[in-house]
């Protein structure tokens, strides 16, 4: 399998430890080898525009530029709004050689050059692009038998199709697919595709609640057993967030909320405490 | 020439007869290359001719005939419907009037609501006078690099569909909404205009911040405009002519911040530095929880490796034009 730049971003180095844990537990299983770059820098996400949309280019052609320095092909991270964010910079760059020879001379400041070769993936579409659906289903060692999953893919896996590209947006399949080859079942609802709400937590947390509320009441009322989701931002606000959220949609039960690497290392027989299910704030009962 | 039966699922209403909406299905022959719209025109001329449905140009330039099709807002005349139903892996494609605006009839929505808000927020050239010349006699050079700063933005064609997808206005009712916001920022950096910057005050009154950045906007626009990147560089603006005291741009200083100190999101500090004591003794709860289950890093975070080259990259990126 694959020798990969390994870029968790913040949240799985603090608040979403667990995935940190489960990403590297399920690679080492799956023989896929992710390499961390200490250089490596947050991503900003997105919010380094605002700053400046020249810092956030800069910083994000960065991470890049280090990752092809350092020899790699191809970046895998596990949180969606690094995914969305490196990608959107390389898009940027790479269909504009203007603005391109702009960062590379603030880049050139550094001793650095983005030369638009490597890519950047989410860890699960390399699951499915390295072993696909049948190398993944050889490795099951408990299938999730007559376990319901609801796939969330929140925003930043999926949308703009433009710039992420792996599925289309308005129908993917990726989660299901995963859910399917550990033996698992899908559970269907109608809010999949939709927001969290986390990015507008600050200023409009009540909105943001609001919005992860009725997602998790969608996953119950789907009849699932879990939900999982490839992003520790939507993680965050539907586990950690997830009793204050029912509030503001009126309800009160409690629903596990499992990362993508979680659930395949559960599947793969992976010993839970190196998968960091201990550090969910549901309690997950496998 | 590819054929295929399709069936077309649409949401019918008459507000003059019907107590509440209902589906009808039309079963069709579709084929290569047909659109949505001549699909809708064929049902109107041949099935049933009162199904009530706006279109115009047929090129994708008048804005006029985005409607839902499984849930996602298309310009009816630019959506190939053998594309959709390969898309979809179906033979049913369900067709419904657009979100956050009432149903006139049919597929029709009432825009007046969306547009009042866009007239509400000025999105019109208010000539400077330094810069706009008096007479006809002397020219307003607009440069092409100067244009690029906007351009996108002004191909706009008033469909809605960003509207009708976007998950702020679904929420808050005071939201300028997207393709309101974006026009506000292309006026916001045309040098002619005699606001320009401070257009981000307006803004920030009709709730800007509270975009999700859902990118529903971006996905759904037929012309590729992105009104989230508008909003984005418009939030921007407004910590520039300084509203720098609220929560949206406190958030945005703190990852600054973090930046500077270690190059990574210092996490822990982010409550704090995003919200002040609210931010904290809001969060506390949920706060705790986390610091029990180990899902917290120490506050002070040791600075990433070249840490030293990321300072000066974002220190040389800043003085950028």
């Amino acid at each position: 399998m694959g020798r990969y730049a390994f870029y968790p971003g913040c949240a799985a180095k603090g608040a979403s430890k667990e995935l940190y844990e489960s990403t590297v537990a399920v690679a080492k299983e799956l023989d896929l080898e992710l390499v961390e770059l200490p250089q490596f820098s947050c991503c900003g996400a997105g919010v380094l525009e605002e700053v400046k949309e020249a810092v956030d280019l800069a910083v994000n052609a960065r991470n890049l530029a280090i990752a092809e320095r350092e020899g790699f092909k191809t970046i895998i991270t596990v949180c969606s709004t690094c995914l969305l964010v490196l990608r959107k910079t390389k898009w940027l760059l790479d269909n504009d050689e203007e603005l391109k020879e702009k960062v590379n001379e603030l880049l050139k400041e550094v001793n650095l050059e983005y030369k638009g070769e490597v890519e950047v993936k989410h860890f699960h579409w390399v699951v499915l692009e390295d072993l696909g659906e049948e190398g993944l289903r050889e490795k099951v060692k408990r299938p999730l038998k007559g376990l319901k999953v609801y796939p969330y893919y929140g925003c930043h896996t999926v949308r703009p199709y433009e710039i992420l590209g792996f599925e289309p947006s308005e129908n993917p399949n990726s989660l299901e697919r995963i859910i399917r080859a550990l033996g698992g079942e899908v559970a269907l609802g109608k809010r999949r595709l939709e927001c969290c709400g986390f990015h507008s937590f600050w200023p409009n947390p009540k909105g943001s609640l609001l919005l992860t509320g009725l997602n998790l009441i969608d996953a119950k009322k789907s009849g699932a057993d879990c939900i999982i989701t490839p992003c520790p931002l939507c993680h965050m606000n539907l586990d950690a967030n997830q009793s204050r959220a029912l509030k503001e949609v009126k309800e009160s039960f409690k629903i596990p909320v499992l990362h993508v690497p979680q659930l395949i290392g559960l599947a793969l027989g992976i010993e839970q405490k190196k998968l960091g299910i201990h550090r969910n704030i549901v309690e997950v009962n496998c | 020439m590819e054929k295929r039966e399709a069936t077309f699922r649409i949401k019918r209403f008459n507000p003059l007869k019907d107590t509440k909406p209902y589906y009808q299905e039309f079963k069709l022959t579709v084929f290569k290359g047909m659109t949505l719209l001549e699909v809708l025109q064929q049902i109107k001329d041949k099935i049933d001719p009162t199904l009530a449905f706006r279109a115009f140009c047929r090129s994708a330039i008048c804005g006029s005939c985005s409607v839902k099709v499984n849930g996602f807002p298309k310009l009816a005349c630019k959506t190939q419907v053998i594309t959709e139903l390969e898309k979809f892996k179906t033979d049913t494609l369900t067709i419904e009037p657009l979100d956050n605006m009432e149903v006139i009839r049919d597929l029709i929505v009432d825009w007046d609501g969306a547009l009042k808000k866009m007239e509400e927020l000025k999105p019109y050239l208010i000539p400077d006078p330094k810069v706009v010349p008096q007479t006809l006699e002397e020219e307003c050079k607009v440069l092409p690099q100067e244009l690029k700063k906007y351009d996108k933005f002004t191909d706009c064609i008033l469909c809605t569909s960003c509207f009708s997808a976007c998950t702020a206005v679904n929420i808050d009712e005071k939201y300028g909404g997207p393709f309101q916001l974006a026009r506000l920022y292309r006026f916001a950096v045309d040098k002619r205009d005699a606001l320009k910057g401070e257009r981000a005050k307006i803004g920030y009154a009709y709730n800007m911040w509270n975009c999700v950045r859902c990118e529903k906007c971006a996905d759904v626009c037929p012309k590729h405009i992105a009104p989230v990147d508008g909003i984005m560089k418009l939030r921007g603006i407004s910590i520039e002519v300084g509203l720098k005291d609220n929560p949206g741009a406190r958030h945005v200083e703190a990852f600054y911040k973090s930046l500077l100190e270690s190059g990574t999101l210092n996490e822990v500090l982010l409550p704090l530095r995003t919200k002040g004591i609210k931010g904290i003794i809001e969060n506390l709860p949920v706060g705790i929880k986390m610091l029990l289950k180990g899902k917290a890093h120490s506050p002070i975070l040791k600075p990433i490796k070249e840490h030293k080259s990321l300072v000066k990259l974002i220190k040389v990126a800043m003085e950028v034009e």
